[in-house]
């Protein structure tokens, strides 16, 4: 508290009496006086509460009828009784907390609502706030030391095409990170579900869709963050330098402080990671808007092209994932070295092998540097093992005896380039003799044929997908409903040997009578493998089951089994997929499906398609139906 | 209901309730080299809940006898989290000479930036002494560290007796 910048004159001067009064008094022991809470005016409680920056202090948010409520679903957040629902009352209430007797110390609203007791103070110019001591708060501060913020993407991984959604998360530097030349000291932010570790790993996927998890804001080591996603997940990491100020990163961090152990409502779609790391940029600078566009969903890219879009990013790191510096390092190797580097890795054969001895020494250390990648890449998230440890410390000695030259990664196009998450379709199209037009529209978010920048080649995530078709003469028809429909073809090479696999489900027209096309509902997946002839081709074959409730089966369900292969192909004008598919049901049924589409990539989120299908089904006529589509990407 | 993660790291709870005997099991001195890194039982759920599995430590405060009060390793005070919790991916760039994590141990084990790429190419140098086998613990690859230090003219000033 200095006087000289007290700006009420006297008063300033009398109430910097009243603290250093109340400081002597703490010491002593008692903390009887207390400098006056300033009474607002209602005009004042109103315009303060209705803020936007305490409104978003607090995530106030107004329902459907009007009402605030907070997002902030724990009442023990808010000072105020009604501070759930009231942003005035919890105004007032913390306004007068502010001034409670300082010996609270930690417990003191000063030192638990840092942002709050910032804003208040230059709001209201409150000078005589009585002077806190916060030793929890400031050991926690000092030890994060904020300066600097990056955004962290980690990037989908191919073969878990859920992720391609991805996380977002923040990464906070102190000042000397720039120096140091690491970023391994530094803290990630992360606002995930609080998981409870009884549940199985099926209800786990579920209630962190549906939302029954609460979501909570986490610091921990970013070192941990990169093993987790860069080892165990597999994914790569993008790492975003954010143009955020050091004061802005301290208001962060004290807002940060104030939310720690609180419950959100977490939902996958929207009120998720992504949302929640824009509300605290937002904090860190008011009056920057970034949320507003994504109360429906917030897909985790489309975050990162908001915060593009603020002119908020100075820099892009690229990080690849461990899997992915394996597969670099595989590509260097012949066949015959990839199965030295195999033998090595699995004890089949040991460095001192009198034929591995013969390879050029430069080779050697390609195929042991391999052989180690491939070793602890399958030790990953298993429990320790003497056998693998002793293998690993032997080709770790004959690394550093004759080290490998650095890899190199090539950076892929950045993620935020790919085409923007929902889309709409208009299809002219043709079956047997009549033609029809067909409106779709996917809320996400990318399929094999759409256009590859920024995703992975062979994954596939469609989350509510719906069309309707009008045949000439104006006969309207629902035609599919798709829930969900993932598919991941991922390809195996001399090293690594991943499954392929898909799962879908939803509502579809199926041929059953002559040129006739009946509803029915389903769920079907498949597993198998896929195999890459060139880094823009590949075949897959998967074996697939399918559950189906078709009203013209006798059978309320009728099981199906099947095949599904085909071609992958991303050509100059865009994606092609090729693909035959079988499904022999149980009651003696027999459906077989021919489909070649190929998109042509107009411009990022313009897209034009043609398709050709072929329906057989056993005592039918075939039908051949051709289309062109129009498909635009938006939001 | 017992929670994996998050919530724990905000410092919770008390400094008294972390606090660990120095050396003991939760110090990291008994880590050993290998242990590998695990997480949520699959990629769905990873990707689902974005919750995440690390019980890291997040203590503040500085003990004695290379623990701080939470558990953690330390060395002059500092923590050793690079040593104790990355070890897999110190001893890999220790056996090539480079790499963030080696970085990172320079760092906290205070080397000067001039003198980074030299302590980079001595550990590597002296890398069989200091990862001296496949069950070498974090207590170890410190105290051998430092003796490689202590024995080089540009280094041994960083090492506190």
């Amino acid at each position: 508290m200095r006087l000289k910048s007290a700006p009420y004159g006297f008063r300033g001067l009398l109430s910097g009496l009243m603290v250093r009064g109340l400081l002597w008094f703490a010491l002593i022991g008692c903390g009887a006086v207390q400098a006056a809470v300033p009474a607002l005016d209602s005009a004042k409680r109103s315009q303060l509460s209705q803020h936007e920056f305490w409104l978003l202090l607090n995530r106030y948010e107004r329902d459907a009828w009007g009402r605030w409520r907070s997002h902030v679903v724990d009442e023990s957040f808010f000072l105020s009784k009604e501070g759930l629902q009231d942003p005035q009352a919890e105004l007032v209430a913390t306004l007068k907390a502010l001034y409670a007797p300082v010996r609270l110390a930690d417990q003191h609203a000063q030192c638990v609502y840092p942002a709050r007791a910032r804003w208040l103070r230059e709001q209201l110019q409150l000078t005589d706030l009585p002077k806190v001591d916060c030793p929890a708060f400031q050991q926690w501060f000092a030890e994060i030391n904020p300066h600097h913020v990056v955004l962290v993407f980690p990037a989908a991984y191919l073969n878990s095409p859920s992720s391609i959604f991805g996380h977002t998360l923040l990464r906070v530097d102190p000042p000397e990170a720039a120096d140091r030349g690491t970023s391994l000291l530094s803290y990630a932010l992360n606002f995930g579900a609080a998981i409870d570790d009884a549940d199985n790993s099926m209800l786990y996927a579920w209630k962190g869709v549906m939302g029954g998890y609460p979501g909570q804001f986490a610091i921990l080591p970013y070192h941990e963050k990169i093993a987790e996603y860069n080892r165990l997940e597999n994914r790569d990491l993008w790492e975003y330098s954010l143009d955020i100020t050091p004061d802005e990163a301290v208001r962060m961090l004290e807002h940060v402080w104030e939310l720690q152990r609180f419950d959100f409502d977490y939902y996958f779609f929207d009120e998720n990671c992504s949302y929640r790391v824009l509300e605290l940029l937002e904090v860190a600078r008011p009056g920057l808007r970034l949320t507003q566009d994504f109360h429906l969903t917030a897909i985790p890219t489309d975050t990162v092209k908001a915060v593009q879009e603020a002119g908020l990013v100075t820099q892009v790191r690229y990080r690849a994932s461990r899997e992915r510096e394996l597969l670099v390092r595989e590509a260097e190797l012949t066949e015959q070295e990839r199965t030295w580097a195999k033998q090595l890795a699995e004890g089949e054969r040991t460095l001192e092998d009198t034929e591995f001895q013969r390879q050029p020494t430069a080779r050697r250390a390609l195929i042991q540097d391999a052989a180690y990648r491939l070793l602890r890449y399958r030790a990953t998230g298993k429990d320790r093992d003497t056998q693998t440890a002793r293998r690993s410390y032997a080709l770790l000695r004959g690394i550093q005896d004759n080290p490998p030259n650095p890899l190199e990664v090539t950076q892929p196009e950045v993620p935020e380039l790919g085409h923007q998450s929902r889309s709409v379709t208009g299809t002219l199209g043709q079956r047997e003799s009549r033609t029809f037009a067909e409106y779709g529209l996917r809320m996400a978010y990318h399929d094999l044929n759409d256009r590859l920048t920024g995703f992975p080649l062979g994954a596939q995530i469609e989350i509510a997908k719906l069309a309707v078709r009008q045949y000439e003469g104006g006969h309207w028809q629902f035609q599919n409903l798709e829930l969900a429909g993932i598919r991941s073809m991922t390809p195996r090479t001399d090293l690594l040997k991943p499954w392929s696999w898909q799962v879908r489900g939803g509502l579809e027209r199926v041929l059953d009578q002559h040129e006739q096309e009946v509803l029915v509902s389903h769920v079907s997946g498949g597993g198998g493998v896929t195999q890459a002839w060139t880094d823009q081709l590949r075949t897959f074959g998967l074996v697939t089951a399918r559950l189906e409730h078709n009203r013209n089966f006798g059978a309320f369900l009728a099981p199906a089994l099947g095949f599904n292969t085909g071609l992958l192909w991303h050509n100059t004008l865009g994606g092609f997929v090729l693909e035959g598919s079988g499904d022999y049901f149980h009651n003696g049924t027999v459906r077989r499906q021919f489909q070649a589409t190929q998109q042509w990539d107009w411009d990022k989120n313009l897209g034009i398609r043609f398709s050709l299908r072929r329906d057989f089904t056993q005592g039918f006529e075939p039908v051949t139906e051709a289309g062109l589509a129009l498909r635009w990407y938006f939001y | 209901m017992k929670r994996i993660l998050l919530g724990s790291m905000l410092m919770a709870v008390s400094f008294g309730a972390l606090a660990e005997a120095p050396g003991g099991p939760g110090c990291g001195w008994g880590n050993m080299l290998f242990k590998g890194s695990k997480g949520l039982p699959s990629h769905l759920v990873a990707s689902t809940t974005n919750g995440s599995s690390g019980n890291a430590t997040f203590g503040m405060t500085s003990g004695t006898n290379g623990c701080r009060t939470d558990g953690t390793l330390t060395y002059d005070g500092k923590p050793m989290l690079v040593v104790s919790n990355m070890m897999d991916e110190l001893s890999e760039d220790m056996a090539k000479g480079e790499g963030e994590a080696l970085t990172t141990y320079a760092v906290v084990l205070g080397v000067e930036p001039e003198d980074r790429a030299h302590f980079k190419s001595i550990t590597n140098q002296h890398f069989a002494e200091i990862f001296s086998s496949a069950d070498v613990t974090a207590e170890q690859v410190l105290a051998a560290t430092l003796d490689v230090m202590k024995r080089d003219d540009r280094l041994n000033r960083y090492v506190r007796s």
